[in-house]
């Protein structure tokens, strides 16, 4: 186990150096068209000596292989840079941001978890019944939805018109101040509407899996109740893949996300990092990115680390790639 | 032209006038002969918190503030020297009780109030400003808005780091600024009006890092805590303040990051000063009702679209063939159809330019560019001249701008007005950083551009966007008569020659085209019922001090 | 599928990577069986008995024969998609539905539903070009490192992670940054980042595979490393790949949505469902309509791809069958 560890670790390395090397190749003069500092003002023009401070300031003078090695340098002291166009350290930004992430990360999954785990449940039990058919069909919409449609759709319905009939109505941007669960509800249920589906979809087959399988089938003629051969048997192996889709999921949603935080208005590092990249503002892009790539691959090695204690059928032999 | 809109004109020609012979002569103002108006008070109420859509600003300290929603704040945490009136934009005392200059306007000299405080308790002085002024052009600090100081003695010195001081600027005494000018600049006192040009409290800069973010000025307004980045700024009401104590307990800015979420909660009831998304004043205007001038927010006169000093004009690139050709930018200029623009967009609010010295400035004058009007057959006719018979072997040409905002909308309006007269072209929607790089490399044939005036005065525009050798110069239009007009209007000491001067600048762009105007800017924005007398300026800086919330 | 803020990286196939892990989780879908003519035979007649894949298949070839016909009776029928007429802007925009424009007009006076008809064209050559690209790499990359193993295997499958552990649309905004905003560059973009789940399904049938006794008889009659590829092993993965690319040509159409509301996508004036509903936000109260649409054809083109790609993958479950 432990060697598997240490491999997965192993394997990470590469992978979180070719993101860096992607991140610092985007800044290379001419790869993207556009000047950092040209972007610090409004429609004024910057005047040639400010224009030279400002690319002293921001070390935009050395060669990018030295500005790599000192930004690698600096990344390893857990010193992420200064934003060209903020005024503030990359830290402390997303110290401050993450934690709104998390916030719309954790409520979406845990409509996943409730509703997806649910409706999986139910379909697959009641196979082929009207349920069933209604859950299908719904996930499947739900795949296929733009969430930024559904966001809109919520924000005109639950926001605007309820106010204007006179209902009781959400609130339709920001995070409330200080933030509430009425704020929460909307942007949570855009970003858990995908991953809902998904994790209903693979609940459901799982479970009409597990219940073919030869154990289960011995269960039940060994006359243990429908409910109970659920309960014992097919939700504890249908759970392992669900787990892993939502451990990976919520892996991907700690990475922001840029429809949800635009339709909502959400604070989250989403959007930030996707306004740094129109502003060029490459130590909130390289920061930010570097910040969710780490917390993807740590998710995703417990992930993997936890298979181990779930299903004792699978082993990490030496073999895998 | 309303008659509203004349009056205006009238009021600010007047006392401008008075104002600038007065300083001339070398007498002194005094707060009585200039205070500003307050608008209709009657009724006021105290308390309430206003709150306000900004997105999220660069800077909110005045040494870095450039876009409006930074310079919002800093005007309610910091008074300049002077200040605008709110609907005329003429000039009153602030923070300088009286001014003066010398014979040729090359030395001015301010009377500091006595006993006006900073948000800490210490009295503003002199050298505070001084202290402020030079924060603002140290190349430690690479502030883009240096470009205010560049008219004072040393400014230049300082940026490029060869003095440490800037020499031009002197406190004589606690109470006394004197300052020097490179040249002879009569429409200096209207530059010390800008909101960043405010004193700075040398002490509490200095022992706070973070004092840029948590700001202790000299205005109506101070912090109530911290920015509070991407969420909001919240300023409270000032007790120890100089001049009319607001009404309002303080002013919350909310952080959107677009106008239209922003105005959805408006909608929901949760901001009471926001903007309108294009092209919805008709049904906005409908249901919360029209301000009577367009400036001043009451209940059921709440839709504001007074004129903005602005201007958005088509951008041409002069130096790149065919548009080197001054018929082929007349056929441009004539082949818009800016009045369908604004009905399109702006339901009618934005006036269609006829130069680039917007109608509300002091000294325009119609008709300064003669061919700033939609004429299709006239259009098609200055093409032929230029030898595109038809747009017959004209090449197919790009128009440039920034995606966002209505400029999209814009742009597919003058594509199609374009094509009417046989011209070809594609939208090329890029983003901010794009754009502005192309201006700079001069990639564009046709590129959106606006501008909005940092200080009332029409040589603001002329000088910045159309002399060879501006910064601001993206035409790149070079025109060595117009570089002399320009340049002996800026420094005429008479205000009535001086205004002639300019407008004589401005006829020689109207011969030549280097742009096409297009729009002037008008506000386009929204108050609550529940606020009353809530003024926004024509240089778009709102009166907070004299607005209350009625609930 | 790319539909919500992050991608789905894990579709089933990447949550175990070797194939042992897969049979154990049961999340094969495929099975080593050479697609014969009786297999096709029996999956298209498992395919017609699907109520909802052959909903699908109508709806999708609905949208293909009014896109393609698009340009004989759009404009007569419904008025022009594109072009605008200035002075009279003013008087017909926003108008809602009526009989002569049956989806209302736009801001700027244009038909909604003929906008409606043309973005159904960028969407749909957005999807099938993109997906086109994806299968092409994911194919290429996957056979290098399925086939070869060893070094190659580790390269790509690192670089396949690589693309993974980044966010998936911020990815696909830098591309479409540096190639500058266009439909081309849309789906090229969005081509490119879909190869690696491509690659790894594809190298997973390979390995299922490479050491059957037919592979082992063509090596041993001396047939080429491409030859084998070929003839031998893609018509066995051919099966998972079909299923994949039909669900990612609706993945496809949202990230092409996605990136035109961002405005990153597809310009103006070319009608897209994308760039229309980014139009239609600030109008959502005045004029619903506008963002009814495009969302509505979006969310049925998408659904009858996903419908497709369910019924395939029932039908050509080899195990299901079993």
């Amino acid at each position: 186990m432990l060697k598997y560890v240490a491999r997965r670790i192993l394997q990470m390395i590469p992978v979180f150096f070719g993101v860096t090397i992607v991140l610092f190749i985007l800044r290379a003069p001419g790869v993207l068209p556009g000047d950092p500092i040209e972007m610090l003002t409004g429609d004024r023009v910057i005047s040639e000596t400010t224009y030279n401070q400002l690319v002293s300031k921001h070390g935009l003078d050395q060669p990018l292989t030295t500005q790599y090695v000192t930004y690698m340098k600096n990344l390893a002291r857990g010193d992420l840079g200064q934003s060209y166009k903020k005024n503030r350290s990359v830290t402390e930004i997303f110290v401050e941001k993450y934690p709104y992430t998390a916030r719309l990360a954790l409520a979406a999954i845990l409509i996943e978890v409730v509703i997806g785990i649910g409706v999986g449940i139910i379909s697959a039990v009641k196979r082929y019944s009207f349920w069933d058919v209604a859950g299908t069909l719904s996930t499947s919409i739900l795949v296929s939805l733009p969430v930024f449609w559904l966001g809109m759709l919520m924000q005109i319905l639950f926001g605007v018109y309820f106010k204007k009939w006179g209902l009781p109505y959400l609130p339709i941007s920001g995070m409330g101040n200080p933030p509430d669960l009425a704020h929460l509800i909307l942007p949570a249920i855009t970003l858990a509407s995908v991953s809902t589906a998904y994790v209903a979809r693979i609940m459901r087959s799982q479970m009409i899996d597990v219940s073919q399988q030869d154990y289960i089938r011995t269960a039940e003629a060994k006359g243990l109740s429908g409910g109970a051969v659920v309960r014992r048997h097919s939700l504890k192996n249908a759970l392992i893949p669900v787990v892993t889709f939502i451990g990976i999921d919520l892996g991907a949603m700690l990475a922001g996300a840029i429809l949800t935080e635009t339709v909502f208005n959400w604070p989250g590092i989403g959007y930030e990092i996707y306004l740094a990249i129109i502003a060029r503002d490459w130590p909130i892009v390289t920061g930010g990115v570097v910040i969710v790539v780490i917390a993807y691959m740590f998710i995703n090695l417990l992930v993997d680390i936890s298979y181990a204690f779930l299903d004792p059928r699978i082993r990490y032999g030496g073999e895998a790639a | 032209m309303s008659n509203r809109f004349r009056s205006t004109i009238a009021i600010v020609l007047a006392i401008a006038l008075v104002a600038s012979l007065a300083a001339l002569g070398g007498c002194t103002n005094s707060e009585d002969n200039t205070e500003g108006t307050t608008g209709d008070t009657e009724g006021a109420v105290k308390g309430g918190t206003l709150s306000q859509f900004i997105v999220e600003p660069f800077a909110i300290t005045p040494t870095l503030a450039y876009e409006s929603e930074g310079i919002y704040i800093v005007s309610a945490l910091f008074d300049s020297l002077v200040e605008y009136d709110p609907i005329t934009s003429e000039i009153g005392p602030a923070a300088a009780e009286s001014w003066s200059a010398n014979e040729d306007a090359s030395v001015w000299t301010f009377k500091i109030r006595q006993g006006a405080k900073f948000h800490n308790g210490t009295e503003v002085k002199a050298g505070d400003f001084k202290y402020a002024w030079e924060r603002m052009l140290d190349p430690e600090m690479a502030s883009e808005i240096s470009y205010h100081l560049l008219s004072v003695k040393g400014a230049t010195e300082m940026l490029d780091g060869a003095a440490t001081e800037l020499e031009g600027v002197k406190a004589l005494d606690d109470y006394t600024l004197e300052v020097t000018l490179v040249e002879p600049y009569p429409d200096f006192e209207l530059v010390v009006g800008h909101p960043c040009l405010g004193p700075l409290p040398k002490d509490a800069v200095e022992a706070d890092p973070k004092f840029d973010e948590n700001l202790v000025g000299n205005g109506p307004f101070k912090m109530a805590e911290p920015w509070a980045h991407d969420q909001y700024v919240k300023v409270v009401r000032n007790d120890d303040y100089y001049g009319d104590e607001p009404n309002v307990d303080g002013i919350e800015f909310k952080i959107f990051k677009d106008a239209e979420t922003a105005f959805l909660e408006f909608e929901a009831g949760n901001l009471d000063f926001t903007e309108i998304p294009a092209g919805r004043l008709g049904d906005v205007t409908a249901k919360y009702g029209a301000s009577p001038d367009g400036y001043t927010g009451n209940p059921d006169e709440q839709v504001l679209t007074g004129p903005e000093l602005g201007i958005y004009y088509a951008n041409i690139n002069n130096t790149k063939p065919p548009f080197d050709n001054v018929k082929v930018r007349e056929a441009i200029c004539l082949a818009i159809n800016r009045q369908a623009i604004s009905d399109a967009l702006f339901d009618g609010s934005r006036k269609p330019a006829d130069s680039v010295s917007p109608a509300g400035i002091l000294g325009y004058e119609p008709g300064m560019w003669p061919e700033s009007r939609y004429d299709v057959a006239a259009a098609k006719d200055a093409l032929e001249a230029a030898g595109y018979p038809g747009g017959e072997g004209f090449p197919t040409i790009k128009l440039l701008f920034n995606s966002g905002s209505y400029h999209d909308q814009v742009w597919q309006l003058v594509q199609a007005d374009l094509k009417t007269i046989g011209i070809n072209s594609e939208l090329e929607s890029v983003e901010w950083a794009v754009y502005k790089d192309k201006l700079k490399k001069k990639e564009f044939d046709i590129a959106r551009y606006g501008w909005v005036y940092d200080y009332p005065i029409m040589e603001n525009a002329l000088y910045a966007l159309f002399y060879s050798t501006s910064a601001d110069n993206q035409s790149y239009y070079a025109s060595a008569e117009y570089d002399a007009q320009v340049k002996k209007a800026r420094n005429t000491l008479d205000l009535q020659e001086r205004l002639a001067g300019m407008r004589d600048a401005e006829k020689i762009l109207g011969k030549d085209m280097p742009v096409a105007p297009i729009m002037f800017y008008s506000h386009f924005d929204l108050t609550s019922s529940r606020v009353n007398n809530f003024r926004y300026s024509p240089m778009n800086i709102p009166d907070y001090s004299h607005c209350w919330i009625a609930e | 599928m790319s539909n919500s803020d992050h991608k789905h990286k894990i579709d089933l196939e990447q949550i175990a990577e070797t194939v042992e892990e897969q049979v154990a989780y049961g999340l094969e879908i495929q099975g080593p069986v050479r697609p014969t003519r009786t297999l096709w035979r029996d999956t298209l007649r498992r395919l017609r008995k699907n109520k909802l894949a052959v909903v699908g298949l109508i709806w999708i070839s609905l949208v293909v024969v009014m896109a393609v016909t698009a340009d004989l009776w759009v404009t007569p029928l419904l008025g022009d998609p594109i072009a605008l007429d200035t002075t009279k802007v003013a008087e017909q925009r926003l108008k809602p539905p009526s009989w002569e424009h049956p989806f209302g007009t736009d801001n700027l006076g244009r038909d909604v539903a003929a906008r409606v008809v043309y973005g159904a064209q960028v969407s749909l050559r957005v999807g099938i070009l993109a997906v086109a690209i994806s299968v092409f790499l994911g194919l290429f990359f996957g056979a290098i490192a399925g086939f070869y193993g060893g070094l190659s295997d580790t390269l790509v499958m690192r670089l396949a992670d690589v693309f993974f552990a980044f966010p998936y649309i911020l990815f696909a905004i830098a591309m479409i940054a540096i190639l500058g905003p266009s439909e081309t560059n849309v789906f090229i973009a969005i081509g490119i980042l879909g190869w690696p789940s491509i690659a790894r399904v594809f190298r997973s049938s390979i390995l299922s595979v490479k050491e059957n006794e037919y592979v082992d008889a063509a090596r041993a009659l001396g047939a080429s490393d491409v030859r084998i590829l070929s003839r031998h092993i893609l018509p066995n993965a051919a099966a998972p790949i079909i299923v994949y690319a039909t669900m990612s040509i609706g993945g496809a159409i949202l990230s092409e949505a996605a990136l035109s509301f961002l405005g990153m996508g597809v310009q103006l004036p070319q009608p897209s469902w994308g760039n229309m509903l980014a139009d239609a936000r600030s109008m959502m109260v005045v004029a619903p309509w506008l963002m009814i649409w495009p969302g509505f054809a979006i969310l049925t083109t998408v659904l009858a791809f996903v419908l497709m790609g369910d019924g395939l993958r029932d039908a050509l479950d080899v195990k299901m069958k079993d």
